[in-house]
């Protein structure tokens, strides 16, 4: 640990370094947003936003009055009894731990791995590195909606319905992840950092452990978002695999909501926004992450 | 893979071996110690980027391959998904009846124009999304997580929402269509209106994703790299043509290819967007993309072997247009 | 300060990896013991749990008829997993049959699914009618044939059929100068689906503005279908549906009916079908009694007792649902006298009175729960004998594996493009493209 690569401390010499520019001129990320720039993200966020707002909105609401011409643009008053229902009838609570866990160890684990051979297949030279990558970038192409079928005859042979550890593993093969690292790193991570550390005898581990991660901040925040929310959201697999009675995730466990000769869509809206708001926390955490500038320093070194 | 990589550092090995007067002993264990380290470097550098790489491959091997084979095993045959471990060899038929099949031909095309119509202005928007998100801003981490909501919103709350909002009689944009006098407009069962609000559901689900990875990539561009653009009298507009998307390349070459994959797999906004017909995609398969095509094919139709070949069609559609592309861009290398 | 960064991002990957190991830990150890029903023996806590796999709207917990069969039993529990929609249902259900695993001891099946599994599932699933207590001659025949295999397995017992009736809106057949009481109603078109049409026709006539006569293209064609013996199979299996001439005429008088505009340009159960119920667009439905929950569900509550029950043209079938032990449940013997209890004549009737489920058992139709039943939406009219006629009614149809999927072609690629200006030839060719694209494998 303690011939550490930690980049040195060059900010303060950079800022004497540096002649002062008007603010108008600096550029990038040191800009601040003018007011164009917060209409644009106003009304993008709006539209973003909108229909998760109208879930709620609709989870306010009975059928009837969705059925209506206008539709409501405004909350009834049925919101938190709905809630209240969706929460019991699919016992949310242990589906929330259980979805969690899922999530939260796919993302981790994708995050992880990803990183690692993502830097591998960007910066480091083998043998049979092209045709590796070029199998990695092939495996998406195989359009998924089929895996599951073969996938599942595994999984009946392991004898793993019910248990999470199927929704889990096959979740992490991650083609996409380790493609976007690499190319990520390709352009993050420059090679003189590297080979200054090579010089300093750091072994390979060692470069990516105070190297890597610290360059790949940004890109493993923006991964850990996408692959947390996607297996978070994931149905078709988990409902194979799992039961409401066994080791339900959200989705599996609102699929059951809102049955009966009409389905009751606000109670299924009601389901759907209990199932979202728990992802909105967790791009708060990993929000905060996205954030540059840690390598700045050290790309002249 | 401990004893093998010996061979690798033995010509370093081979220098140190020849004996040396015992009053050395200091130095020989000095030089003994360096010999381990640089041996040990030696495998590091050789085995590691194998061993960086090998989770992702020994997870793919154990759950990704199987299901491969199997799909490719199963395009040969006909089999049915009440059975699918009995298989009636066919050969090649399943992939030369595809020449024939209009249902597929017309998938084809939708997909083509889906993604089209949905991938450019999806990347465009993303991309200068990302340029803004990139400034420094008020509540940033408020519009990054907003950014990616329609990610997370729940596929079937949304698919609720936006067949409520394209609804033909009772739609809230034909609503607003009526209010400014537009006549109303049949989102679900004319081509184009159908193609366009399917287009509309992916760019709305997609952009911020794309966004944030853009965001990611321009989080790691140097500022003095735009500071010296600045110097040079370079204006915004020009950093970001300069600076900023030539940066930006290898991230950009990502999002094209996933995308490209991505357009050509399409299936879950089609599919929700008329989700009580089914996977027909539109009365007259008008919004039948080929992802939606292969699913209806292979868990409403039934037929593994049908699909799976498809399934390996679309893997090979997309195999030509990589190389395709690599030669045309090749091309304009060398002639530029 | 450099420091404690680095402490810091120690300590967030310390976190990371353990929360890691955590993860997988819980995820391998944690395989449902808390639930209970996957246990290795099913047993918690003393207890046998038996458990149920539905879709939709079956509603056996909602009627308390787990909490009565626990209290006979009280060795026993029931949990269910639902699943609202059977487009989800099926296919997972098929997944686990193929695969022997993932199956709970009762596996509700769908009427329109019930042909396939019978056709090639049942080597997975435990023949129902030698389970004891079972006594076939309480089911109606028809009922009883659908799940049954050639070679005589009884794989399936029934719970609820959808006998067919016409549901209409007295206000608006009032308002357009047709009789309103149910039985001047019914002889309006006994006997034969084109005098349906035809009061179509005067209905259209004198129509309060902005009102079709039906619902939609495929409510009819389903209804009209739904009164054949044979429609898309022969009796020994082959697909006839191209040549069968009664589909033919189903189709063409359907789309004869959409060009003259007496249906609904609708596909049912999409949101905006649901939004002219609650608008009061159209005055005529084919209408099993489950589609009164329908009505209901998306009525404003103005909309009660404006309706009334007459009888189809024919009878007919149009839903209904089998209760399945599959062999490789835990609780097979359990499962089986559950699954007798639940489908029995009682058990049905208590369900009908809760959940407008209509029994299969011809018997419950002189009890007090199917006479005397009213609806909602129909006000005081007594419904229960109308159904249960036409229940009775109802042909032994042959029914077949592609079913749902020759009848989806017929009414969402077929009718409904006649409602969109197509001629009934075209939209014919149309269906059959698809349908044939499906069926060939």
């Amino acid at each position: 640990m303690t011939t550490t690569v930690t980049p040195p401390e060059t900010k303060p010499v950079e800022k004497t370094k540096r002649p002062r520019l008007p603010k108008s001129a600096r550029a990038g990320g040191q800009l601040h947003g003018g007011p164009i720039a917060y209409a644009i993200l106003i009304v993008f966020t709006l539209v973003s936003l909108f229909p998760l707002v109208w879930t709620a909105i609709a989870a306010s609401r009975d059928n009837q009055r969705l059925a209506q011409t206008p539709p409501p643009f405004w909350f009834g008053s049925g919101l938190f009894d709905k809630l209240e229902i969706a929460w019991k009838d699919a016992n949310l609570g242990e589906a929330f731990f259980n979805t969690t866990i899922v999530a939260g160890t796919s993302a981790l684990t994708i995050v992880f791995m990803s990183t690692i051979a993502g830097f591998a297949f960007a910066k480091l030279r083998f043998r049979g590195r092209g045709a590796l990558m070029l199998i990695v970038i092939g495996t998406m192409m195989v359009p998924p909606q089929l895996s599951v079928i073969p996938l599942y005859m595994m999984v009946a042979k392991l004898d793993w319905t019910d248990q999470l550890q199927a929704v889990i593993l096959p979740s992490l093969v991650s083609a996409f992840g380790v493609f976007f690292m690499r190319q990520y790193l390709i352009q993050a991570l420059p090679d003189e950092i590297i080979e200054a550390a090579r010089v300093d005898g750091a072994s390979s581990w060692r470069v990516v452990w105070h190297v890597v991660f610290p360059a790949a901040r940004p890109a493993m925040a923006v991964l850990g978002m996408l692959t947390f929310v996607q297996t978070w959201n994931d149905f078709m697999w988990p409902f194979l695999v799992l039961t409401q009675m066994g080791n339900p995730t959200v989705q599996v466990a609102v699929a059951g909501l809102g049955r009966g000769y009409t389905p009751d869509q606000s109670l299924i809206m009601a389901g759907a926004l209990l199932g979202t708001l728990p992802l909105l926390l967790v791009f708060a955490i990993f929000g905060k992450q996205i954030v540059g500038g840690i390598m700045q320093g050290a790309v002249k070194g | 893979m401990a004893t093998r990589n010996d061979t690798a550092a033995l010509p370093v090995k081979g220098g140190a071996a020849p004996g040396r007067p015992p009053e050395d002993a200091a130095a020989e264990k000095e030089r003994r110690r360096r010999d381990r380290l640089s041996r040990r470097w030696q495998r590091d550098i050789r085995w590691s980027p194998y061993a960086f790489v090998s989770p992702f491959f020994l997870l793919f091997i154990a759950f990704g391959l199987f299901p491969l084979i199997y799909t490719g095993w199963a395009s040969l045959h006909q089999v049915e998904l009440t059975a699918p471990t009995d298989m009636n060899w066919v050969g090649l038929r399943n992939y030369t009846r595809i020449f024939d099949d209009d249902f597929f031909w017309n998938a084809a095309k939708n997909t083509l124009t889906i993604g089209i119509i949905s991938t450019v202005p999806q990347l465009l928007m993303a991309m200068g999304i990302a340029h803004i998100l990139n400034y420094k801003l008020r509540a940033s981490t408020f519009f990054r997580v907003a950014m990616l909501a329609p990610y997370a919103t729940s596929i079937a709350a949304a698919s609720l929402v936006f067949v409520l909002l394209f609804g033909r009689d009772y739609g809230m944009i034909n609503w607003a269509l009526d209010a400014v006098g537009i006549n109303p407009v049949d989102w679900q069962n004319d081509k184009w209106p159908s193609q366009i609000a399917v287009s509309s559901i992916i760019i709305w689900r997609w952009t911020g994703y794309n966004a944030l990875i853009y965001l990611a990539a321009m989080q790691a561009i140097p500022h003095d790299l735009y500071e010296s653009a600045a110097l040079d009298g370079a204006n915004r507009w020009q950093q970001f043509i300069h600076v900023t998307l030539p940066a930006l390349r290898p991230t950009i070459l990502f999002t094209c290819v996933v995308s490209t994959i991505g357009a050509s797999q399409v299936f879950g906004e089609p599919l929700l967007f008329d989700a009580n017909k089914g996977t027909s995609g539109g009365a007259e398969h008008q919004f039948q993309t080929l992802g939606l095509y292969l699913y209806e094919q292979g868990w409403v139709a039934q037929h593994l072997g049908r699909a799976s070949a498809i399934a390996w069609t679309m893997f090979l559609i997309l195999i030509v247009i990589g190389i395709v592309n690599y030669v045309i861009s090749r091309r304009l290398r060398a002639s530029s | 300060m450099r420091a404690r960064i680095r402490t810091a991002r120690k300590a967030m990957v310390v976190a990371a990896v353990a929360s890691l190991g955590a993860g997988l830990l819980a995820g391998c150890a944690d395989d449902g013991g808390n639930g209970g029903s996957d246990s290795s023996d099913g047993d918690s806590g003393g207890k046998t749990t038996i458990s149920v796999g539905l879709f939709g709207t079956m509603g056996f917990k909602e009627a308390g008829l787990y909490a009565e069969y626990e209290k006979l039993n009280p060795k026993i529990k029931i949990e269910q997993n639902v699943v609202e929609r059977n487009e989800n249902y099926y296919p997972a259900l098929l997944n686990h049959l193929t695969t022997n695993s993932g199956l709970l001891d009762v596996q509700a099946v769908e009427v329109a699914n019930i042909a396939e599994v019978t056709a090639t599932q049942a080597d997975k699933l435990e023949d129902m009618s030698k389970a004891p207590g079972v006594d076939k001659s309480k089911w109606l025949p028809w009922k009883w044939q659908q799940a049954t295999t050639k070679d005589g397995k009884t794989i399936g017992l029934g719970t609820d059929v959808g006998p067919m009736a016409i549901c209409y809106r007295t206000d608006l057949f009032k308002q357009a100068g047709l009789p309103s009481d149910p039985a001047e109603v019914g002889k309006l078109w006994a006997g034969d689906w084109a005098k349906l049409v035809e009061v179509g026709e005067q209905y259209k006539a004198k129509a309060p503005k902005g009102t079709f006569f039906m619902d939609s293209p495929g409510g009819l064609i389903q209804a009209i279908l739904g009164s054949e013996k044979e429609k898309f199979y022969d009796s020994s299996g082959e697909v006839i549906y191209k040549t069968n001439p009664a589909v033919k005429a189903a189709f063409n008088l359907t789309a004869d009916a959409a060009k003259k505009g007496l249906v609904q340009s609708q596909t049912q159960f999409q949101p905006s079908w649901n939004s002219t119920i609650a608008n009061n667009k159209f005055a005529a439905i084919a209408c099993p009694p489950w589609m009164l929950g329908t009505i209901k569900g998306n009525s404003k509550p103005d909309a009660a007792g404006k309706w009334a029950v007459a009888v189809a043209p024919k009878g007919g079938n149009w839903g209904g649902t089998f209760l399945t032990v599959p062999k490789s449940g835990k609780n097979v013997k359990e499962a089986q006298k559950f699954v007798t209890w639940l489908t029995a004549p009682e058990q049905q009737a208590k369900l009908f009175k809760v959940q407008a489920s209509f029994p299969s058992a011809p018997s419950t139709y002189t009890m007090p729960e199917v006479t005397g039943a009213t609806n909602e939406m129909t006000g005081d009219q007594k419904i229960g004998p109308i159904f249960a006629e036409a229940a009775k009614a109802a042909p032994v149809q042959v029914i077949g594996p592609k079913d749902q999927i020759i009848m989806q072609g017929l009414t969402d690629n077929g009718v409904i493009l006649a409602t969109k200006g197509k001629s009934a030839k075209d939209a014919w060719e149309s269906a059959i493209k698809t349908i044939d694209n499906k069926l060939d494998q």
